[in-house]
């Protein structure tokens, strides 16, 4: 038995080189579908109001979850690129636990005029001050370099 | 354990490629299940949600995922997951949450969006094989069916044209269902001989498609259906049962796992002569022979006997035995767990007599359903009746 022995070197046991391959092709949904082309042609948010409990639900959705009911066509709003800080952190690694150049701050963002929020990034040095409820705006890409996907928000900056 | 009864179904349309996204799919199954039901999601007790390999959709951890579109927020929620089986497993679930008492309503809702695995889910499929023994060979998954079927084959001298007639059957079947993704009312057994050989004997249209859907079943204890229905469908009996993964051990030709879960099933419901008390059924088709392998595995005749009876026409809808009146998942597509819509909602839509186009004439009272997963491993059953 290897069992109780300690393994040190992971390519001593005899052993062939697999992967596992995966590609994917991800639609944005039916709601995200008119989330993202708004996004990207107008540069605006889009939500969607839930007729029942009138809750504003961001990014819009097709349907509410806690009521569960389907948005009708005249409840979808625009709402403004603006909210506010609710959780942040700086990170010190990427997502394969390689070190970053400068901390990165992943912060979410409460969007002014909804219930909902999203992840960003937020352009800030590191700092002790706590952000939290700091007024952010989104950061854009230029309208030509637009694809219609959460990278066409490039950063959440501090309002002037 | 408490008496279980359906009381509503709901099944999205089936396609190979949708804008939808899987909790999106969710959300339309589950809301016309409710509807059918009239409950609202303050009614449902438990949730449990059928999907099958994380590598279609491509989120780790879809049950997750894709909890707030199958009305799972804030409520008891689990997913259930055995490959293929999938689509009859989990409401084998949903029910032994009713039977045990835990809930007095349960939904389940079923969801696949096989689209999303690109260029084609069977890259997913080249990694359920066992990693020292079979993968290193590469092997493709249609390579496996054409070698069980050429057995079958061999075993009782069954000709193509015998398998190719349930292909016909189930595409023509699917014309009726509006969830359908490739119904063919035109379609003949020479089409189906003279389609693309993709590995000796399985040929393109032997086989069902790669599709995105959802479906929802919501299932009442018995002491409550009376609220909600006159004329109850009941689950009487299930089953489900795995074998060995050495299949390089075992005889292909014979589906003894389906055999095992069906005899758990039948002995739940009190069914001793499984082909003179059940009516009709839903065998797992996604492959025509399969459907044929899978009567013999349910019990609904001899070994052997299932292209003969459907050369005779005894598995038509208007037959004696129909099977697949659906469409199967050679008709109406095959997201794999979402064919819950045919192999179980549509046994609830038949003996309530909700089938539409579909519905099979006389009086049909007890059908069996039936799903298959893994490396020709898992049989899963589930019996219904009207009350």
């Amino acid at each position: 038995m290897t069992f109780l022995e300690k393994q040190t070197d992971p390519t001593s046991p005899m052993h062939w080189r697999g992967d596992m391959q995966a590609d994917y092709l991800y639609p944005n949904g039916w709601a995200g579908d008119r989330f993202f082309k708004n996004l990207r042609d107008k540069g605006t948010f889009l939500a969607t109001r839930c007729p029942k409990c009138s809750k504003v639900l961001f990014p819009a959705r097709l349907y509410c979850e806690d009521c569960f009911v389907e948005i009708p066509e005249n409840n979808w709003i625009e709402v403004p690129t603006s909210g506010i800080v609710r959780l942040y952190t700086f990170a010190k690694l990427d997502a394969h636990w390689e070190p970053l150049e400068k901390p990165r701050c992943m912060a979410l963002i409460d969007i002014e005029g909804t219930d909902g929020s999203i992840l960003g990034v937020l352009d800030v040095e590191e700092t002790d001050e706590d952000l939290t409820g700091l007024p952010v705006e989104a950061l854009l890409r230029p309208v030509k370099e637009r694809e219609g996907t959460m990278k066409d928000i490039v950063c959440f900056k501090p309002s002037v | 354990m408490k008496d279980v009864a359906v009381i509503g179904a709901g099944m999205t349309v089936f396609r190979r490629r949708m804008l939808e996204t899987g909790k999106e799919l969710s959300f339309l199954a589950t809301k016309m299940a409710m509807e059918e039901a009239g409950i609202e999601k303050k009614d449902i007790d438990m949730v449990v949600m059928g999907s099958a390999p994380d590598a279609f959709d491509g989120i780790h951890m879809k049950g997750e995922n894709l909890s707030d579109g199958a009305a799972g927020t804030g409520k008891p929620y689990v997913r259930v997951f055995n490959g293929g089986g999938t689509g009859v497993f989990a409401p084998i679930a949903g029910w032994w949450h009713v039977a045990s008492g835990a809930a007095d309503i349960a939904l389940v809702v079923c969801e696949e969006k096989m689209g999303s695995c690109y260029p084609h889910p069977q890259t997913a499929f080249r990694h359920i094989w066992d990693p020292i023994l079979d993968r290193p060979l590469n092997p493709n998954l249609v390579w496996l069916f054409a070698m069980e079927m050429n057995r079958y084959m061999s075993v009782y001298n069954i000709k193509k044209e015998d398998i190719a007639r349930v292909a016909v059957k189930n595409k023509r079947n699917a014309v009726g269902h509006p969830c359908a993704q490739i119904p063919d009312e035109k379609i003949t057994i020479e089409d189906v001989l003279n389609s693309e050989v993709m590995a000796w004997p399985v040929q393109r249209l032997d086989i069902s498609p790669p599709s995105d859907g959802a479906s929802a079943l919501i299932f009442c204890s018995a002491d409550k259906v009376r609220q909600f229905t006159d004329d109850p469908v009941f689950v009487s009996g299930v089953g489900w049962n795995i074998d060995s993964t050495m299949w390089t051990n075992r005889d292909l030709y014979f589906p003894q796992y389906v055999a095992n879960a069906a005899k758990m099933a039948y002995k739940m419901a009190h069914i001793n002569n499984p082909r003179k008390e059940i009516d009709f059924a839903e065998p797992y088709d996604p492959f025509d022979y399969k459907e044929l392998h899978h009567m013999e595995g349910l019990l609904l005749c001899k070994k052997g006997e299932a292209p003969i009876l459907t050369r005779e026409g005894v598995t038509e809808r208007d037959g004696d035995m129909p099977m697949c009146p659906s469409g199967g998942l050679m008709g109406v597509g095959n997201p794999i767990a979402a064919t819950m819509g045919q192999k179980v909602c549509e046994l609830y839509w038949q003996l309530a007599g909700k089938a539409g186009k579909r519905q099979i004439p006389g009086d049909p009272r007890i059908g069996v359903g039936q799903a298959w997963g893994d490396i020709m491993q898992m049989g899963t059953v589930i019996v219904m009746r009207r009350g």
